[in-house]
């Protein structure tokens, strides 16, 4: 009990942060048969966005959603069998997740599928970050990003760069 | 002879003739020293030769500036151009074109047309930067990719739920 308190104590402080810890899922990296780690701070978010092609429509769109964020970090790991990884690796994120300012927006529970989770952390009215996560039998995927996520413009870029249509609706603006 | 006397003063005088020199003498020239007033308005000449050498001087200074820049930007843009290239990024190379040769414009027409450049805003980068910049891209575009794919599948399955699914919507944790 002690040592489970000891565990997760470090995310509970972390709990107000918009960026979650993610490091405690890095020991999967060495059972999948392919691992995604992206880091993007706000500092290789700025180089990047240097590249963005201003003449380029589909370019300017994404240069637009990623202006303002301070980063995006992903761990997403594929297995070959099930059961690589546990409830309690699971459970280092939600209990990040469960902090305050943070809102389950939509939890999707399918057998075929697996359990998707999608997160938004409000500053006031105001989103503040986004987390997606994502765990089936041989898949465990985190997203995670930090600052003001504009959903509107993320549906924007359906379709582009291989994009799927997401079908969101964008919001009505006064 | 009695006239003689009016041409040069010989011979017999007539007593009118004496008589009018008598009255008319006080009349005669008397050759005196020139006095000037003392305060006498004196109108001085304004000197305008420095101030028309130092109005030369900036005006040959104005044209020799002007005539160094014109030929400092005339070989300006072929180094401005090689020094901002940016190249494709992955997006770019996905999206081949053809590369068409830009006419070659005679240099009497590139001096008749030239017009002065703003300087890119772009910063340079150097190679590292660059290199480091394309890398964040790449990650950037790959972590979109992944959130969207997520969002994507979280929508189908919002949008088609199977009776198998356990959806639960807008449930605020923390």
């Amino acid at each position: 009990m002690v040592l489970s308190l000891l565990v997760i104590l470090p995310f509970v402080v972390h709990a107000q942060d918009p960026r979650l810890q993610l490091s405690s899922l890095d020991h999967l990296a060495g059972k999948a048969n392919q691992t995604v780690d992206v880091n993007v701070d706000e500092r290789l978010m700025k180089m990047a966005a240097k590249l963005f092609n201003e003449k380029d429509a589909d370019e300017r769109q994404v240069k637009k959603l990623v202006e303002g964020l301070k980063g995006i970090y992903v761990k997403s790991f594929e297995f070959d069998s099930a059961g690589q990884f546990t409830t309690a690796d699971l459970e280092t994120i939600r209990t990040q997740l469960r902090g305050p300012g943070w809102t389950r927006l939509v939890n999707v529970m399918s057998k075929k599928e697996g359990n998707l989770e999608v997160y938004l952390l409000f500053n006031g009215e105001q989103v503040g970050g986004l987390a997606v996560l994502h765990s089936d039998e041989k898949e465990l995927t985190v997203v995670n990003i930090v600052g003001p996520v504009d959903l509107d413009k993320l549906a924007e870029l359906e379709g582009q760069f291989g994009v799927p249509e997401l079908g969101i609706e964008k919001t009505k603006k006064n | 002879m009695k006239d003689d006397y009016l041409w040069d003063k010989t011979g017999q005088p007539d007593p009118e003739i004496q008589k009018l020199e008598e009255i008319l003498g006080s009349l005669r020239y008397q050759p005196k020293p020139l006095e000037l007033p003392l305060e006498l308005p004196v109108s001085r000449r304004r000197n305008y030769l420095p101030l028309l050498a130092i109005a030369a001087s900036l005006l040959l200074a104005l044209v020799a500036g002007g005539i160094w820049l014109r030929a400092r930007t005339q070989r300006a843009p072929q180094l401005h151009e090689a020094q901002y290239v940016v190249p494709p990024s992955p997006i770019e190379a996905r999206k081949p074109e053809p590369i068409t040769p830009k006419p070659v414009a005679p240099r009497e027409e590139i001096v008749v047309n030239h017009k002065p450049r703003h300087r890119s805003v772009a910063p340079v980068l150097s190679k590292r930067e660059h290199e480091e910049a394309v890398a964040a891209k790449e990650q950037l575009m790959m972590a979109l990719r992944l959130t969207t794919e997520k969002l994507s599948l979280v929508h189908r399955k919002t949008q088609n739920p199977t009776p198998a699914n356990q959806i639960k919507n807008q449930h605020r944790v923390g």
